[in-house]
């Protein structure tokens, strides 16, 4: 087995990457005084994973949206009957899976009984079980599920700006699909997608917290069983530079309007690439907009924006963008203030203190993700699928500097932006 | 880990505590206000914390204030109301990384311990009242949270259901007051209130992290001196009102897609820690885990809600029912909820069920002592109840309860409100 230490000389503090024989990825961080443990078992498999191929087939397969999501709710029933939640119920771990635009991962958090968490953990992720009978069964609890999120104010702002983003790119589509998407779901369509993507060359496990080393690194001995490599091409159609549509609104019942700018930027296709600009864009984010910024003042006295006034980049393999969001009595006019203050701010550039002190808050924010089990095996996870290591972030928030926001500056284009407006019911 | 909370009086109804664990990577130092909960009072009071967090003397905008906060490596300092049974807490919190992260020798826990005393010593006041637009901007945003209520269904109708069950009892006071009262808030009506919290209130302050304590307490020592303070509230034991005169139901109607259903149920006044205990277990057997009966049997088995939870609040001896349901489910939900009650009263069910929310509770407690945040609500708690229990100790006097104990205490809960929230299409 091989092993290779990574550290931080920065914080003290270092992980082990080790290439498990089977073909698995796993990264270990032990850390000392905490009382719970957290592992989190991914594939680099999400909601925009809907056309792909394998080794170099000829045709692309086309699956339906939601699929992703349907597979990993599946996953939690096994054969025997007794789902994995009543599995971990006798560990006493808490445990969850969620399922993201470019990935799935089944997680669980416990401070006793940690290896037989992980067995469960393990064995269930790599043993699927479905029928067609117990296929339409979820069909009917995800429809529930969707359209429980349809009365989400929150979820709904969101998707309708992916939407208004993104003519043809599958992340304007709801992670958990459609009615309609998931009615075309069958068992042998979810033994397909789980073959291909949930083969251990694909995924990565990330353990942080309170465990021991040796004995996590046994289970996995025990219940893994060596998996051939393979080769995945996943692709989405052809995405324009431009927007969809500059602006949609929806009305829904709440007492203030809500809205999400976004602003459509270009992924690179070096994903280590992305993660230092998406590191580079927070800081910008928060020269631009946050606390300290000219344009908050404006805005709160203004009385423009309650609840905060949020900013956050968005970005995976070939998708990113910069989403900035709150609550105003007047969205539109929030949305003109952005604009200008982005031409202007690129007319007479960014001033040395406020990007020093916008670096030192990202810095603060970054240093945070380093303090907590889950926050820490979360970056592992994410770091792994960018091909860096989890304290790369943390470097690139500390490496930053003027010039390099400035150059980011000139990629936020007014004319590929777009608003979102939920809006209270009119009378 | 066993944690000592450390407690020092300063005079006058304050208080200093602090927890530390060198594991942190941050530091928190919080100061909580307690205050009777009046329906007069309670939305003026709620206003004073947001208030106070926007300035002071010293930093009269809150742009000045933003900037120091930046400087310190993106600190936090953030204002919060909650309730306590009869009791309203308004809070302020500052959390910066330790001193040791900082990268040119700052004192970080001098600079916010300051900070936070001048927020709530220095306000700027002068001639009786606020000066600025402060209060009449928080006011505006006090009158949104208000109303932002009603985003989130699931919220908005589980907080209907409190304050129909609770009509007349000052557990059924919002937390954050009403929207009229809120309206006629003034600069002065407010610096009245700021007067009457810092003159009345018991002042709790909690330091916990990773650095030196003593560093805090000598600054609140020295700012809050000088204070001469009366009439400081007594925290009084809380009272449970455990009789139902007479079961109500209610259905509302709301533009929604999936009707709500909220039951709220009255528990007997436990007699010692060890009935408190039984009851907390009570409610996370009955609905409170993924492995409980209603988790299991109404949403697993008969998938009759897309989410169906109990939750006992123990400031108030109310336990609620929360469920997600299509709207000709009703009847057949309510029974079902009804049943499994009558189940947990019957003992019917098993060791191991019983165990495994032993389980699930361990690993809540422990996780608290991951977090600065739980860490110290979990002390703030302990000593609001003038009790001293670390998380170990609690979880060792769960593990201890029988199921007798939990029948017992299960026979005492009597269902008070059955309430709904419909869409109007239906209606």
């Amino acid at each position: 087995m091989e092993k290779q230490i990574i550290a931080s000389k920065r914080l003290g503090e270092e992980y082990i990457k080790v290439q498990h024989p089977t073909g698995l990825t796993i990264l270990l961080c032990p850390m000392k005084g905490f009382s719970t443990a957290y592992a989190q078992f991914g594939t680099k498999y999400g909601s925009v994973d809907t056309r792909f191929r394998v080794d170099g087939e000829e045709d692309f397969a086309q699956v339906p949206e939601g699929i992703a999501h349907f597979l990993e709710h599946k996953l939690f029933e096994c054969e025997d009957g007794v789902d994995a939640f009543e599995r971990y119920a006798k560990t006493g771990a808490s445990a969850n899976a969620f399922t993201s635009f470019d990935k799935t991962c089944y997680l669980f958090t416990c401070s006793e009984n940690f290896e037989e968490s992980l067995e469960i953990l393990l064995d269930f992720v790599t043993h699927p079980y479905f029928t067609q009978k117990t296929v339409e069964k979820e069909q009917g609890i995800i429809g529930q599920e969707i359209r429980m999120y349809d009365d989400n104010a929150d979820w709904r702002v969101y998707f309708n700006l992916l939407g208004a983003l993104y003519h043809n790119h599958p992340v304007r589509i709801d992670i958990a699909g459609t009615v309609e998407s998931i009615a075309e779901i069958d068992a042998e369509l979810l033994y397909r997608c789980y073959n291909t993507f949930y083969n251990l060359h694909n995924m990565v496990l990330t353990i942080a917290g309170n465990f021991d080393v040796d004995s996590a690194l046994a289970v996995a001995d025990k219940v893994l069983k060596p998996a051939k490599p393979i080769k995945i091409e996943s692709i989405a159609p052809e995405e324009p530079e431009s927007v969809y549509k500059a602006r949609v609104e929806q009305e829904f019942e709440v007492a203030m309007p809500m809205f999400q700018i976004g602003y459509k930027g270009i992924a690179d296709k070096d994903p280590a690439v992305n993660m230092e600009n998406m590191v580079l864009d927070e800081i910008l984010m928060e020269v631009l907009m946050g606390e300290t910024s000219p344009l908050y003042e404006t805005l709160y006295t203004q009385g423009l924006i309650s609840s905060g006034f949020a900013g956050e980049v968005m970005s995976s393999r070939d998708y990113y963008c910069s989403i900035f969001s709150g609550e105003s009595k007047d969205p539109d006019k929030v949305y003109d203030l952005l604009r200008n203050e982005i031409e202007s701010i690129k007319t007479k550039g960014i001033a040395k203190e406020d990007f020093e002190r916008a670096k030192k808050s990202i810095y603060g924010r970054y240093l945070s993700m380093y303090s907590r089990a889950d926050s820490i095996a979360g970056l592992m996870t994410q770091a792994y699928f960018s091909n860096v290591d989890a304290y790369y972030v943390l470097e690139k928030a500390a490496d930053a500097t003027l010039e390099k926001i400035t150059e980011r500056l000139k990629t936020y284009d007014n004319a590929k932006s777009a608003i979102s407006i939920v809006k209270p019911i009119s009378a | 880990m066993s944690y000592q909370v450390k407690s020092v009086n300063i005079g006058n109804g304050i208080r200093y505590s602090s927890v530390t664990d060198k594991k942190f990577k941050h530091n928190r130092i919080s100061v909580c206000m307690v205050m009777p909960l009046e329906r007069e009072s309670v939305t003026v009071n709620a206003l004073v914390p947001y208030v106070l967090k926007q300035g002071t003397k010293n930093c009269p905008s809150f742009v000045e204030l933003n900037k120091k906060l930046a400087e310190l490596y993106g600190a936090s300092l953030d204002a919060a109301v909650d309730k306590y049974g009869k009791y309203q807490l308004l809070s302020l919190a500052i959390t910066s990384i330790d001193d040791r992260y900082a990268l040119n020798g700052e004192k970080l826990i001098e600079e916010c311990a300051k900070l936070l005393c001048e927020a709530v010593l220095e306000p700027n006041i002068s001639d009786g009242e606020f000066k600025g637009d402060v209060v009449e901007l928080e006011k505006q945003f006090l009158i949104d949270t208000i109303r932002a209520e009603i985003n989130d269904k699931r919220v908005y109708a589980a907080g209907r259901c409190r304050s129909i069950m609770c009509e007349g009892e000052p557990t059924a006071i919002k937390k954050y007051g009403y929207e009229e009262d809120a309206k006629a808030i003034t600069n002065k009506t407010a610096a009245q209130a700021y007067e009457n919290i810092i003159n009345n209130s018991k002042i709790e302050f909690m330091f916990v992290g990773s650095g030196d304590p003593t560093s805090g307490e000598k600054v609140v020592r020295e700012m809050f001196s000088g204070l001469n303070r009366t009439n400081v509230t007594e925290i009084e034991p809380i009272e449970y009102k455990p009789n139902v005169e007479k079961a109500k139901t209610v259905t509302e109607t709301m533009n929604i897609a999936q009707a709500k259903l909220v039951m709220g149920m009255r528990v007997g006044v436990p007699e010692n820690d060890r009935e408190m205990a039984a009851l907390r277990l009570m409610s996370s057997l009955y609905g409170g885990t993924p492995v409980s009966l209603l988790f299991k049997n109404v949403r697993e088995k008969l998938s009759l809600c897309y989410y169906c939870a109990a939750r006992f609040n123990r400031t108030t001896g109310i336990l609620t029912v929360e469920s997600g349901i299509e709207d000709a489910n009703k009847d057949k939900a309510i029974t079902e909820i009804l049943a499994q009650l009558q189940a947990v009263k019957e003992g019917k069910f098993t060791q191991e069920e019983l165990d495994h929310c032993k389980m699930i509770l361990s690993t809540a407690s422990k996780a608290a002592t991951d977090s600065l945040s739980a860490l110290e609500n979990w002390y703030l708690t302990q000593l609001m109840r003038g009790t001293n229990i670390s998380p170990d100790e609690d979880f060792a006097l769960l593990s201890s309860i029988t199921a007798e104990e939990i029948t017992k205490m299960a026979n005492t809960v009597q269902l008070d409100t059955t309430y709904l929230l419909t869409g109007a299409a239906q209606a």
